[in-house]
């Protein structure tokens, strides 16, 4: 951590940046965080947060972020945050709905402060860092262990058992997952076991591994996929239960997450004929997705259209990989520890996504949707110091040869460009790229885990290598999803694909091994979820992989909820409707009288209001929280999460600055230099 | 000093009539040698940006179609900047005024907006004699 790194006085010095459009707070916070003795920046505008976060990785210990901004949404910007440089983020609002909090929350942030922002809460935030950097650390602790001290693990535990003997039966499952994820909500917000002291290496889960996961869930069926066996069936030294257990949770709630935002979606199934696209979830998958309640068909349909978005999409074109996998191959030496695919909480989110995206069906692909691992891991890896890197690069080269022969560079440009892979535990292809073969189905032995021995400072900015993955510009951003996820795929390992931190893996969906084929895996990609690689697994239309099927092109757009098809889709990700829709709430209108809490003196901040206010007013406020649903975020007005309409691209994709629909990913996932956009992988776009 | 009493009696007057509430304490606090005019700057950052959303409201109220939405946005960042100076009668007429925007109430909008508008500039007056008295002050004690 850059803080650390000066040394000594921790947490003095700590390097804060502060991103709010309101300058009287600003002002305030700045002033607070000094006298904590913290080293503060300040930006009014989310996007120049993100521009200098991405020229600087290292040059920020934590964010606080407000969430109501003008330029973007400021789950938006979490994401993206959580998802390329893998950082805590602090949300904070005058808003203190419960809603919206859950919503921080969900998207990954740390904490969530309401404001005024008291001076107490801000001196405790060092610990977001510092239990951020521990977990990631526990989480290579157990390798294979059940003595899991995390506090996730008791719960994939249960989970895993039961659903084991109830043999996947849908209730118990349905039960157990929302136990989960409640409890994961919790966990991923509570500070890591601290008993966990040492500094392992996390595991990374890059977007090959994650690949090899989603193959492995889809080839089981999400209900039957339980971590035992996707572990099993992933194949990967070093990957522990655990790892898997913990993964799962998350890509589950992902998919929970684009299922319910996607519910109003209009069910643009684009009928697998049709779209050239990527293909769309593999019917069994999409059936199983269906049926589990996660994703509405829907949404599934306009994901995965989306993430198709276009027929040629650069899924795994081959000829792109190679170049980009050759600058894996070069990159993947460096020393980096940067670029890592954290799969940070907020990565769930994607996952969900991705899980839903893969076809589980194709026959051909043994139904797992090649979701690219994430080349850039394989890079990243390599470099991470650490035994298992050792073996890794190894591995790693081989994969990055693989796959650059795999794949165009192209597709890797597109997406990787905002893909910071932060170095934590780099996760390596044990085998060879094939890791994503599209018409293997689960290719096992591509997980690239790599873990290093040593973690790098958690904070440790994406390694170089990662950072100008041209093989992220992927020339075609024939996938859809996230052109460049497509390419990230393809380049197997050169792109850190993107970071599926937050919701947005879509960068390790489709990178590689699977994806690698299927025009298809770009699709998802530039969808929602990485994972969503479906795109990859699916046959992403485009191509006639073989594996990926056609039909799960559909399904893919589908699954994954995500699209963009539906502007709404933002996958709640970020965006955040313009109307209003933040706060999603519908006051009853009369409240004035405080129906709800008549006697209550206490405002929105719960302090007391004690001026004569009528009490109810602001219970009032605070009742009527009951929310109506929540439109997905989309800024005031805009569109921020979403990139392009209708397609698939997670917000997290989405650009950086408005949203406009030229944004989508659809759109660049024809062509190359669409898919560029960095914000739409989250990649700071210095491809 | 005079200056010294008003001062203190015009704080006082503030904090006991719900004008400001414990974060303005907390700002006062924050101000010290190393940031001098620290609460002059937040005071004047907070009226004028105070200003410029309460020109905005009025404006998208006077409309004959009214976009709440927008008006809410607006309103929620009136809040978050009353808040963090420690302006409680402004950020409480804020969440009345949020709850006349979602159940989209025109008149209660202008209502409300009539009240933030005449707290706000109440405010406003008692920061402007605040800060000319503590430029006194300082006048007499030099930092």
């Amino acid at each position: 951590m850059a803080a650390e790194a000066r040394g000594g006085d921790f947490p003095v010095g700590m390097k804060v940046l502060v991103v709010d459009d309101d300058p009287t707070c600003l002002v305030v916070l700045k002033r607070m965080l000094l006298e904590c003795r913290y080293d503060v920046t300040t930006c009014p505008q989310a996007t120049r947060a993100l521009t200098m976060l991405r020229e600087n990785r290292r040059g920020f210990d934590v964010i606080i972020s407000d969430v109501h901004m003008p330029d973007m949404d400021g789950f938006r910007l979490l994401e993206l945050v959580g998802l390329e440089m893998d950082l805590p983020v602090i949300m904070m609002s005058a808003d203190s709905r419960t809603d919206i909090v859950m919503k921080g929350i969900k998207h990954g942030a740390c904490d969530y402060l309401i404001k005024p922002v008291r001076m107490e809460e801000l001196k405790n935030i060092w610990q977001h860092v510092v239990r951020k950097k521990f977990n990631e650390n526990k989480d290579h602790e157990h390798s294979g262990s059940l003595d899991d001290t995390d506090r996730n693990r008791p719960i994939n535990n249960d989970n895993e058992y039961a659903s084991s003997a109830n043999d996947g039966g849908d209730g118990s499952w349905k039960s157990q997952k929302k136990k989960r994820e409640k409890e994961e909500d919790e966990a991923d917000l509570e500070s890591g076991d601290p008993s966990s002291t040492s500094k392992k290496p996390r595991v990374v889960w890059s977007v090959e591994l994650h690949q090899q996961f989603v193959n492995a869930v889809n080839h089981l069926g999400i209900d039957k996929a339980v971590p035992k066996k996707i572990l099993e069936l992933m194949n990967v030294p070093g990957l522990t239960r655990e790892n898997v257990a913990s993964h799962l949770q998350k890509f589950r709630l992902y998919l929970k997450r684009i299922a319910q935002h996607h519910a109003g979606i209009p069910h643009p199934f684009v009928a697998p004929a049709s779209s050239g696209k990527v293909a769309p979830l593999g019917g069994l998958e999409f059936q199983a997705l269906v049926a589990s309640g996660q994703i509405p068909p829907q949404a599934l349909a306009a994901f995965q259209d989306e993430l198709l978005g276009r027929p040629t999409s650069s899924l795994a074109l081959p000829g792109r990989d190679q170049s980009s996998l050759r600058l894996a191959a070069i990159k993947g030496n460096k020393p980096h520890g940067e670029r890592e695919i954290a799969f940070g909480q907020p990565i769930y989110k994607c996952q969900n996504n991705a899980y839903g995206a893969f076809p589980q069906s194709s026959p051909g692909v043994g139904g797992l949707p090649s979701f690219g691992a994430w080349p850039n891991n394989k890079l990243g890896m390599t470099d991470s110091p650490s035994a298992l890197a050792n073996v890794s690069n190894s591995q790693n080269s081989n994969l990055l040869l693989h796959e650059l022969q795999q794949q165009p560079d192209s597709l890797l440009t597109g997406t990787l460009h905002n893909i910071d892979v932060k170095p934590s535990g780099i996760v390596m292809p044990s085998q060879s790229l094939n890791v994503f073969p599209a018409s293997e189905g689960i290719s096992p032995n591509q997980n690239p885990l790599a873990i290093p021995s040593q973690s790098q400072s958690f904070l440790a900015s994406i390694p170089p290598s990662m950072k100008h993955e041209p093989l992220l510009a992927s020339s075609s951003p024939s996938n859809s999803l996230l052109g460049g996820i497509d390419m990230v795929s393809q380049a197997s390992t050169s792109q850190p694909l993107i970071s599926t931190h937050g919701a947005n893996l879509p960068g390790l969906m489709n990178r590689s091994s699977n994806a690698m084929p299927s025009p298809g895996i770009s699709n998802f990609q530039s969808g929602n979820n990485p994972y969503v690689v479906n795109q990859n697994a699916m046959g992403v239309s485009s191509r006639p992989l073989g594996v990926l099927k056609t039909e799960s092109t559909d399904s893919l757009s589908c699954s994954y909820g995500y699209i963009g098809g539906s502007t709404s889709v933002d996958s709640g990700l970020l965006s955040s409707q313009s109307k209003n829709p933040q706060y999603g709430l519908l006051q009853s209108p009369n409240d004035i009288t405080g129906s709800w809490s008549p006697s209550q003196d206490i405002d929105s901040y719960g302090n007391t209001l004690g001026q004569g206010h009528p009490g109810s007013t602001s219970s009032n406020y605070q009742s009527s929280n009951v929310a109506l649903g929540k439109l997905p975020d989309q800024g005031r007005g805009r569109n921020h999460g979403f990139v392009g309409k209708g397609t698939c691209i997670p917000s997290r994709f989405a650009v950086d600055e408005v949203e406009s629909p030229t944004n989508n990913l659809s759109h660049s996932i024809g062509s190359s230099a669409d898919i560029v956009n960095p914000d739409i992988f989250g990649f700071s776009g210095q491809m | 000093m005079a200056a010294a009493n008003q001062l203190t009696a015009l704080l006082n007057n503030m904090y006991a009539t719900g004008l400001l509430d414990e974060q303005f304490q907390q700002l006062q606090m924050l101000q010290d040698s190393s940031s001098p005019d620290f609460v002059s700057e937040v005071v004047t950052l907070f009226c004028q940006d105070g200003e410029r959303i309460i020109g905005e409201l009025a404006k998208l109220l006077e409309k004959p179609s009214v976009d709440f939405d927008r008006v809410d946005a607006f309103v929620h960042q009136l809040k978050g900047s009353s808040a963090s100076v420690g302006a409680q009668k402004v950020k409480n007429t804020c969440i009345q005024f949020r709850e006349f925007c979602q159940s989209r109430s025109k008149d209660g909008c202008l209502k409300t907006l009539d009240s933030v508008r005449t707290e706000f500039y109440d405010l406003r007056g008692k920061f402007q004699t605040m800060l000319q008295l503590e430029r006194q002050l300082q006048g007499f004690y030099p930092k």
